[in-house]
């Protein structure tokens, strides 16, 4: 007898939850499902293009399909059939004895002030997702300003400041296309005000992040509204001072960090955003910053593709990830935007030990088909072989200082892939 | 020879390299594996070598499956006297003012009280061309060989 589970997700979730079943049963067969021909979720379309080292995770969750026999079925998403869905949630549970969801939190929250809607401003899930070439938004190009506000002090927040900040060269090793590294330095940015709504000593970004700032080549750094130095202060004060101390003498670009400012409506000049204005928190002070471009950092929510408030409220156990023996939920999906790769796979290895206590109180009758019922249905999913492949064509002819070269469209994915075009 | 492998972890790279290492050196050796996080600092053994992979967080901290082993250590304080390891550390020279911190703690953990270091603690950078594998094998088929001999001189003495 084996039990059929499919982990909807190929995210680090998704992926360590496969690795914490693993260990735990060996009568389990895995699928991890995805939306995309291509596996491992923000790993790929979310860390920053500049930070390859964080994304050494994968080979990891390659060993899942290359050693522990785990299949991946691509170019599948699962939801609502009115979100271009290919299969639903129901239909999906009569394939496996459990399902989990894992499936993120892919759309940026929304400020909620007045003028948010003006042209020149973004988001940061679209930005990070568009230099990361997510097929999404491969082909919606952000026109950059000089003069940029970035509201928002997480790490997400920090990764698009650098981004914006890096000269062409400080991008060797990365696997940031040229076209955008192009248009980075094309935008001829002169000013980055980020500015947070709390106080710098609540601020969300690690010091670590801050540090790496302090080696931008061609920027300066202002910092205001910190308190007074205090011996022993939190890490990111004394991260935030000494940056304000640092910078290029020969710098082109500066960048100034605001504390404690919320922001209170956006306002434009012909459609396009030329103000954002903000008020001291707890005060009636007034800020205005003159911009051609603001960026919202300020965290991630539902993509609505699931009924993500209906499966957490009749969830026997929300915080588990449980909804029902059968039915789990795990990662951002479960949680929450919040939280960094390490915390995903602590959360994993908590949700697996559960889904192996629910299977030894409720014997599935191990008769489900799994994949091959995906597979004779759909002839245009993709497999890990596939990713292999689809891999290859992204290695093999890198341009100087890079370390791949993404295919941007699903199209061309499925084309690498070997997989027959949707005919749909 | 009996060999423990203990690693510290948080993204689990240390637990699949202990994994990768266990299986290259079963042939010839009694090879255990153990998360820090279940190993008890009471539990060293003179009559094993240990070999010790250990990943850095945050800033330049011990990473989270090692925290609770090194407190066990600072509240029993172990006498380790007798006791031979060879470390590795994983890290990412992102992180350059802290690079490999975190095995560098570990490394000054196990020695304050008394255990005895076999070669150098060798340190795999994440942003770097090497896999922590291709590194860490010959790394450790040289530490082996070194520990050799000084564990049958203990078993003699
Ligand atoms: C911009 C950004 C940068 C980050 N940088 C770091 C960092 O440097 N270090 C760090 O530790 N953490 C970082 N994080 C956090 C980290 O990415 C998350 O903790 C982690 O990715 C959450 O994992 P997840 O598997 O829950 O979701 P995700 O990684 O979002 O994976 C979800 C997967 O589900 C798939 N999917 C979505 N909907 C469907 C559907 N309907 N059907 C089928 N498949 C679907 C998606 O294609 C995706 O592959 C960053 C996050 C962001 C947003
Ligand atoms: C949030 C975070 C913080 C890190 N901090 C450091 C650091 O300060 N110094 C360092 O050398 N490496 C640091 N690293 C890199 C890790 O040590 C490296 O990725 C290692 O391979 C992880 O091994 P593990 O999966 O066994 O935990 C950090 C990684 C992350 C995700």
């Amino acid at each position: 007898m084996t039990v059929q589970i499919a982990i909807v997700g190929a995210g680090p979730s998704g992926c360590y939850l496969a690795q914490a079943l693993g260990k735990l049963r060996d009568d389990i067969h895995i699928d991890l499902i995805d939306r995309l021909p291509v596996p491992y979720g923000l790993v790929r379309y979310g860390v920053a293009p500049d930070h390859q080292g964080t994304k050494g995770v994968v080979r990891q969750f390659a060993r899942l399909f290359e050693k522990q026999g785990v299949g991946f079925v691509g170019n599948l998403r699962i939801g609502d059939p009115e979100h271009d869905a290919d299969l639903t949630l129901a239909e999906l549970r009569e394939f496996y004895d459990v399902v989990v969801l894992a499936t993120g939190l892919s759309a940026d929250r929304k400020l909620g002030i007045p003028g948010e809607e003006l042209d020149g401003i973004f988001r940061a899930g679209f930005l990070t997702r568009h230099w990361n070439d997510h097929p999404d938004e491969a082909g919606r190009i952000p026109g950059l300003g000089r003069n940029v506000v970035i509201v928002g002090n997480g790490n997400v927040a920090i990764d698009i400041l650098r981004i914006l900040a890096k000269t062409p060269h400080e991008f060797e090793g990365s696997d940031l296309a040229d076209t955008h590294t192009q248009r980075l330095s094309e935008a001829g940015l002169q000013t980055i005000d980020i500015v947070g709504r709390s106080p710098a000593d609540a601020a969300r970004f690690d010091p670590v992040m801050i540090r790496e700032l302090g080696k931008l080549s061609a920027t300066r750094f202002v910092v205001e509204d910190l308190p007074p130095a205090e011996d022993g202060e939190d890490k990111r004060l004394a991260a935030l001072r000494e940056l304000g101390e640092a910078g290029a003498s020969d710098a082109d670009k500066t960048v100034t960090f605001r504390f404690g400012w919320v922001p209170e409506r956006a306002t434009g000049a012909d459609g396009t955003v030329s103000e954002a204005h903000f008020h001291k928190a707890g005060g009636g002070e007034e800020l205005v910053i003159a911009c051609d471009t603001l960026i919202t950092a300020i965290g991630f929510d539902d993509d609505r593709a699931m009924d993500r408030e209906a499966l957490l409220s009749r969830a026997v156990d929300a915080e588990a990830g449980a909804v029902e023996p059968g039915l789990y939920l795990a990662g951002w999906f479960k949680r929450g935007p919040r939280g960094t790769i390490p915390e995903n796979r602590a959360d994993a290895q908590e949700l697996a030990k559960r889904i192996a206590a629910d299977l030894e109180a409720h014997p599935p009758a191990g008769d489900r088909p799994g994949a091959t019922a995906i597979r004779a249905r759909f002839d245009t999913v993709t497999d890990y072989e596939g990713w292999l492949r689809i891999d290859e064509a992204e290695t093999a002819d890198v341009p100087d200082g890079r370390c791949r070269r993404k295919l941007t469209l699903v199209e061309d994915m499925l084309a690498a892939a070997g997989a027959k075009r949707e005919t749909r | 020879m009996d060999i423990t492998i203990l690693y510290g972890t948080e993204t689990g790279n240390a637990e699949m390299l202990s994994e990768d290492l266990q299986s290259h050196l079963e042939g010839s050796h009694e090879v255990e594996v153990s998360n820090l996080a279940e190993f008890d600092p009471d539990g060293f053994d003179k009559a094993r070598f240990y070999i010790v992979i250990c990943s850095t967080y945050g800033d330049g901290e011990l990473p989270a499956s090692a925290q609770p082993f090194a407190e066990a250590m600072d509240a029993r304080k172990p006498d380790l006297a007798g006791i031979h390891f060879a470390i590795f550390g994983m890290g990412d020279s992102e992180y350059d003012e802290t690079f490999n911190h975190g095995s560098k703690r570990m490394e000054e953990l196990l020695t304050a009280h008394g255990a005895t270091r076999v070669g150098e603690r060798l340190t795999h950078d994440a942003s770097g061309e090497d896999l922590p594998e291709d590194l860490a094998t010959d790394w450790a088929d040289q530490r082996v060989a070194e520990a050799e001999p000084l564990l049958s001189a203990a078993s003699d003495a």
